[in-house]
């Protein structure tokens, strides 16, 4: 069995998966750059340099993410939604309901025995409800990404934002601050905020079976414990990998099945 | 092809023009529940209003404010820009709150740019049910509309004038209907960004000229042998008005599908209903503009919305839906719901999103969206359950 590569080029992160035989050989994560094709040449070239292979030893590479139309060296492109659908069923064969969160889009899905995408979700043209919201509001509260997740557990009494428009939840923060508002109560609140979006769309697709998150925001602790309680279901843990990888090992499980089927390079 | 392209992506095309330029009257309307005859039996060019080529929003924002449909907002953003500076008229109609909202929000434009409300400018009432009192009252607007352009023209609109203008307009119905059939077969041999072009050019066009048009390339249309469907997914495409060629070729775009039949505003949607040329001609003009129903403005018809929707589905085939609704679209976003939940219980896979109205905007979501789709019909194959395919 040939190694095959998953490269997922985000608006935040940038990540790529080498595979073989349905098992991670490498994977990498970077901080997206400007222009989506240096993400994609530089975190590709950290992970071949991990798994010390190089380009032509992959039989098969499928670009996703939002600069997926970017990507030189992959041999074709698959949406996010399609990727993440495949990943989180490799994540945890038994997960019926996705929802994906990453940097500018959230979206929820829900798959088949095979991971096929069927009914879906995204979030439309706006900031709420994405990794992104987070992202400003952790920096305006001086606090990293998984220490925010962490303030929910420790509030006694979350604040309640306004809206949940970045720019205006961001005025809202900051008068919070001002007033001398525990930390951890704005930071709850935030989370709050998220999870009250997110839950709006995953009603959307009528959620069954085991739910998993995937993309970076399932690694926020506040929001996915609000999200559960939101929800009354509980949300499964990916433990075979990082959940923010969904996209790219989706993409690799794709090129190998391409790989498979005799469309190699 | 090359007339309908430039008719439906310019506000100031060359058929408009030219009529423009012999000195007869140009007259815009807002709303498709207004019979353009009425207009045509006036020796007037009747122009539906449309936001293409906008490139800002600082006029339409000021008087509209955020929260509302871009459409409207792009219609005034043009006017305030002084695009329909070739307008004679411009009737507003509440196809719903936002285009109702425009009548006022051009006449206040109006006061701080000079120039840009037409001389005749009419409001132009419809009711939101057909009926009882709702058709006496639709009538009676339809009279003080043709006494109004009658007052204002210097013409007559006699019944003569009108019920040949109703026939004229009939041969256009039954050349879209034609065209809708060709989209139907299962080769299609005209890609939907072609076919929507053409309905949109009827919307501005000289009837005359328009139907001439399109009964020479039907003609070649229906010569062709090389399909456009072959291996691709069937596209229907449904909701908020919508005007704009892109959004066609952002589908077609993948070379994955096509789009063989579309329930908008300006597209292929009151095909094959012909009305009387015979009788009385207002009373046929009511009964079809108000009683056909095909818009979620119209009270208490979503079942026969959605059974007509269900025909068109199997007539054309469709493998699955792309339901779009401008933000703040109340009428259609609370519709797609509806449809989404119905048709996808039937087994026939519905993407539904909301947007901006405008050339180019929202294309990077939109085609995610439409990639992610496009690959759920891919593995899902046909459509279960309440779907078989009838050959037109």
């Amino acid at each position: 069995m040939p190694f095959v590569a998953g490269c997922d080029v985000g608006s935040l992160t940038s990540k790529a998966v080498i595979m073989k035989n349905g098992k991670i050989v490498a994977d990498a994560i970077i901080k997206s750059r400007a222009r989506p094709g240096d993400s994609a040449e530089e975190v590709m070239g950290e992970v071949l340099g991990r798994a010390n292979l190089t380009q032509k030893d992959m039989v098969y590479c499928i670009g996703t993410g939002y600069g997926r139309d970017k990507i030189s060296f992959v041999d074709e492109s698959v949406s996010e939604i399609s990727c993440h659908g495949k990943g989180a069923r490799w994540l945890l064969p038994s997960v019926e309901t996705v929802i994906d969160i990453g940097g500018q889009d959230c979206k929820t899905m829900k798959i088949d025995a095979d991971g096929n995408v069927g009914r879906f979700a995204a979030n439309d043209k706006c900031a709420s409800g994405t990794g992104r919201f987070l992202e400003v509001m952790a920096r305006v509260l001086h606090v990293g990404m998984d220490e925010l997740g962490k303030l929910t557990a420790r509030s006694r009494s979350p604040i309640t934002l306004a809206s949940t428009c970045t720019v205006w939840a961001q005025a809202d923060v900051i008068k919070y601050i001002n007033s001398g508002v525990p930390i951890e109560d704005i930071g709850a609140g935030i989370n709050t905020a998220m999870a009250a979006r997110v839950a709006i769309l995953v009603n959307a697709v009528k959620p069954s079976g085991d739910i998993l998150m995937t993309g970076g925001v399932a690694k926020n602790i506040g929001v996915v414990s609000t999200l559960e309680k939101l929800l009354g279901m509980k949300i499964k843990k990916a433990r075979k990998a990082d959940p923010q990888m969904a996209g790219a090992i989706g993409a690799a499980l794709l090129a190998a099945h391409k790989a498979d089927t005799g469309e190699r390079r | 092809m090359d007339v309908f392209y430039e008719a439906a992506t310019r506000v100031d095309c060359r058929p408009i023009m030219e009529w423009k330029n012999s000195g007869r009257p140009v007259v815009g309307y807002t709303c498709s529940y207004t019979p353009a005859e009425i207009f045509y039996a006036a020796g007037i060019l009747p122009v539906r209003l449309r936001g293409i080529e906008t490139d800002g929003m600082e006029v339409g924002d000021t008087y509209f404010g955020p929260f509302i449909c871009s459409f409207p907002k792009c219609i005034l953003q043009l006017a305030g820009k002084g695009k329909f500076s070739f307008l004679d008229g411009a009737i507003i109609t509440p196809g719903c709150d936002g285009m109702r909202r425009l009548d006022e929000c051009w006449r206040k434009a109006g006061e701080d740019y000079e120039g840009i409300v037409p001389d005749y400018f009419y409001y132009f009432d419809v009711p939101h049910k057909s009926e009882n009192h709702g058709m006496d009252w639709y009538l009676e607007e339809l009279r003080l509309l043709v006494k109004s352009i009658e007052d204002h023209f210097h013409v007559e609109i006699t019944d003569e004038k009108l019920l040949n203008a109703i026939a004229v307009f009939n041969k256009g119905r039954r050349l879209l209907r034609e065209l809708e059939d060709l989209r139907s077969k299962d080769d299609v041999v005209v890609s939907g960004t072609d076919a929507f072009a053409a309905a949109v050019a009827g919307t501005v066009m000289p009837r005359e000229e328009y139907t001439r048009y399109l009964e020479g390339w039907l003609s070649d249309l229906k010569e062709r042998k090389a399909s456009f469907s072959d291996g691709k997914k069937r596209i229907m495409v449904v909701g908020s008005v919508s005007d704009e060629i892109d959004l066609f070729e952002l589908i077609e775009a993948r070379k994955t599908a096509v789009v063989v039949a579309e329930n908008l505003c300006f597209g292929i949607r009151y095909e094959g209903n012909e009305i009387p040329e015979t009788g009385d001609p207002m009373a046929s003009l009511a009964a079809h503009y108000l009683g056909g129903s095909v818009c979620p403005r119209m009270f208490g018809k979503y079942k026969e919305r959605l059974q007509m929707l269900k025909e068109r589905i199997l007539r054309s085939g469709a493998d699955g839906l792309i339901m779009q609704n401008i933000r703040f679209c109340d009428l259609h976003g609370a519709e797609n719901a509806l449809f989404e939940r119905d048709l996808e219980a039937l087994g026939i896979p519905c993407l539904r999103v909301e947007r901006e109205y405008g050339p180019h905007i929202d294309a990077g979501r939109m085609r995610l969206r439409i990639g992610a789709f496009l690959e759920r019909l891919s593995v899902a194959g046909k459509p279960a359950g309440g779907v078989q395919r009838r050959t037109a």
